[in-house]
């Protein structure tokens, strides 16, 4: 029951080692096993999604990446080095940086001290406004991302533009590998555009990008490869030119797993 | 929802008006006070009973000033009179046994940081709520005061350097008024411009993002209960040296006024946005309301009644214009769990 179960068309993709590779994941709260043995690599560059209903441990997971929560057993390794993380913060160093679904931003402080937050420039005691306004302009400009003043409050933006601040901040950290979770779920059709073409500027750049979401239609537009999982379990992995959405329905709900893959729960 | 619409860039003014709308507001709610009672009495408008307004403003400003903090945190701090109070009969009792007043201003500025930092400790660190704790602290903190007096007023005696603070003027300003503008200036400034304001705005406004992305969050929210306690001490000790006494009855009510004058400054309750200006002219209602109704010959005891409702009313208006204000963004945000 522990053992990912693979599905015709999984294959490894790489020959490089991974720049984060997961191996034998299991986390549990309480008497739920969140997840039951995940394995999982992440190449660089690549941008790997993440699908499966709720529940089936996607959060858990990229929360083990991201350094928030740790694993009851299994092991972490980043370019082929194990590792351990000791929090976010650790996680951060070792350049992982994530996204949150709820983007923490604070939406009473501007664009420019968003995008500053918690390693603002200072001269001394005070925050040295200039700088940091023309440093956020070219963080903005180097990703493309238009937001015409900077010192809005952020709760003033919509949408679209409030995740694509918390996407640049997030990038601003030069990181290896950017979580993101559900960057695209309470958007408007023309902020989705905006924010997939932001991931694939951002995937351009050399970064790893994990993707996680509910809407399938995003996945064949940034995605290299896709991961689905199923009850705390990883079911499947597929290229992207070698599934389609029917097959990506399927392998969420379940209906292409064997018997034996939903005996445990 | 399903429009996508990039701001216009030219509503710079529409953003002024809403973002400062609050404390427009209350700068017309003053001004309209002014102007009402330098009509309705003589008095009002006298350069003599403007600088009374001030100095009695003075400890109620400087206290505000230190619970706009608190309030940007999102926390509340109910033991402020009792802190006060407490400072002004130890103070008292200090100096009477022959302390040097300079010691003695020292001291009370220690003692109310390190007691304030004592309730900062119990609301960051041990998660208790910040009403709990300084509602606690209120009770504790009036007790021991009328413990240690029991009950009596306790002369400061001739002590003019001590007295100067609360009676003296400097360049024809009260000196307590110099006092609370100097450090409403402070405040101003350490809220808009310094790194630790920055701290205060941003764990009040989404704490779990600042403790994310590395801010001392805790430290943050424990400092600012350490703030109100140094600025409670300088009130403290600013009425002693005006009254000439300590007292276990001063500053009653005491925490409601500041907590009134920073609300009616635009200071939202639920944290992350405030302004020192709305504070400074906040307080400086409250105080022009109380002396003018008592210039207009009213009953004391209607006085109480007045100020409420009026506060009740400004806060009734701003709290219309705040959500008028936020109806739109809210409806774009995406907020899910």
């Amino acid at each position: 029951m522990n053992s990912t179960l693979t599905v015709a068309g999984d294959e490894a993709i790489n020959e490089q080692s991974p720049r984060l590779s997961l191996r034998a994941i299991r986390k549990s709260f309480g008497s739920v096993q969140a997840l039951r043995g995940v394995d999982l690599d992440v190449f660089s560059g690549e941008c790997l999604g993440i699908v499966g209903d709720n529940a089936a441990g996607k959060s858990t997971l990229t929360k083990i990446m991201s350094g928030t929560y740790l694993p009851d057993s299994g092991s972490l390794a980043i370019d082929g080095e194990p590792v351990q993380f000791s929090g976010p913060a650790d996680a951060r160093r070792r350049r992982i940086e994530m996204v949150y679904q709820d983007l923490s931003l604070c939406n009473h402080i501007d664009v420019v001290g968003n995008l500053f937050l918690g390693r603002e420039l200072t001269r001394g005691p005070f925050l040295d406004r200039a700088r940091m306004r023309n440093e956020a302009r070219q963080m903005l400009d180097a990703l493309d991302i238009r937001i015409p003043r900077l010192t809005v409050k952020v709760e003033q933006l919509s949408g679209g533009q409030r995740q694509a601040i918390a996407i640049a901040r997030a990038a601003s950290f030069k990181p290896d590998l950017l979580i993101m979770d559900e960057p695209t779920s309470a958007l408007a059709v023309a902020e989705v555009e905006a924010v997939l073409s932001l991931i694939n500027r951002v995937k351009a750049s050399g970064v790893s990008v994990i993707l996680i979401t509910h809407r399938l239609q995003d996945l064949f537009r940034v995605c290299d490869r896709i991961a689905v999982m199923y009850e705390g379990t990883k079911v499947a992995e597929r290229k992207i030119d070698q599934t389609n959405l029917q097959d990506l329905v399927g392998l969420i709900v379940g209906e292409a797993i064997p018997d034996t893959g939903m005996a445990d729960s | 929802m399903n429009v996508y619409t990039e701001r216009d860039s030219g509503s710079i003014v529409a953003d002024f008006l809403s973002e400062h709308a609050q404390v427009l507001s209350i700068a017309f709610f003053f001004a309209l006070c002014v102007v009402f009672f330098s009509y309705t009495t003589d008095t009002f408008l006298t350069s003599r009973n403007l600088l009374n307004v001030i100095r009695q403003a003075a400890p109620i400003l400087v206290v505000a000033v230190a619970m706009t903090l608190v309030i940007i945190t999102g926390g509340i701090d109910l033991s402020v009179g009792s802190m006060v109070a407490l400072v002004n009969a130890v103070a008292a009792i200090a100096l009477s046994s022959g302390v040097p007043w300079q010691l003695v201003i020292v001291g009370m500025l220690i003692f109310g940081g390190a007691i304030g930092l004592l309730q900062g400790w119990f609301v960051a660190y041990q998660g208790i709520p910040a009403f709990i704790v300084t509602l606690a602290g209120l009770s504790i903190l009036r007790g021991i005061a009328l413990y240690l007096t029991q009950g009596y007023s306790i002369p400061v005696g001739k002590i003019p350097g001590f007295l100067f603070i609360g009676r003296g003027t400097l360049f024809g300003m009260p000196f307590p008024a110099i006092v609370a503008i100097i450090i409403a200036l402070i405040g101003y400034v350490v809220i808009a411009t310094t790194r630790y304001g920055r701290q205060v705005i941003a764990v009040g406004s989404n704490a779990e993002a600042a403790r994310r992305v590395g801010m001392p969050s805790r430290w943050t929210i424990s400092s600012v209960y350490m703030v109100t306690g140094v600025a409670s001490a300088i009130a403290g000790l600013l009425i002693a040296a005006r009254l000439g006494s300590g007292s276990s009855n001063a500053a009653v009510g005491f925490e409601l006024q500041v907590i009134a004058a920073v609300v009616l400054g635009g200071t939202s309750l639920m944290g992350g946005r405030g302004s020192m200006i709305g504070t400074l002219l906040g307080a400086l209602t409250i105080a022009v309301i109380g002396n003018g109704l008592i210039l207009m010959h009213i009953s004391p005891f209607f006085t109480q009644i007045v100020t409420g409702t009026i506060i009740l009313l400004a806060i009734w208006l701003n709290t219309r214009i705040f959500t008028a204000r936020f109806r739109v963004p809210w409806a774009r945000k995406p907020e899910h769990s």
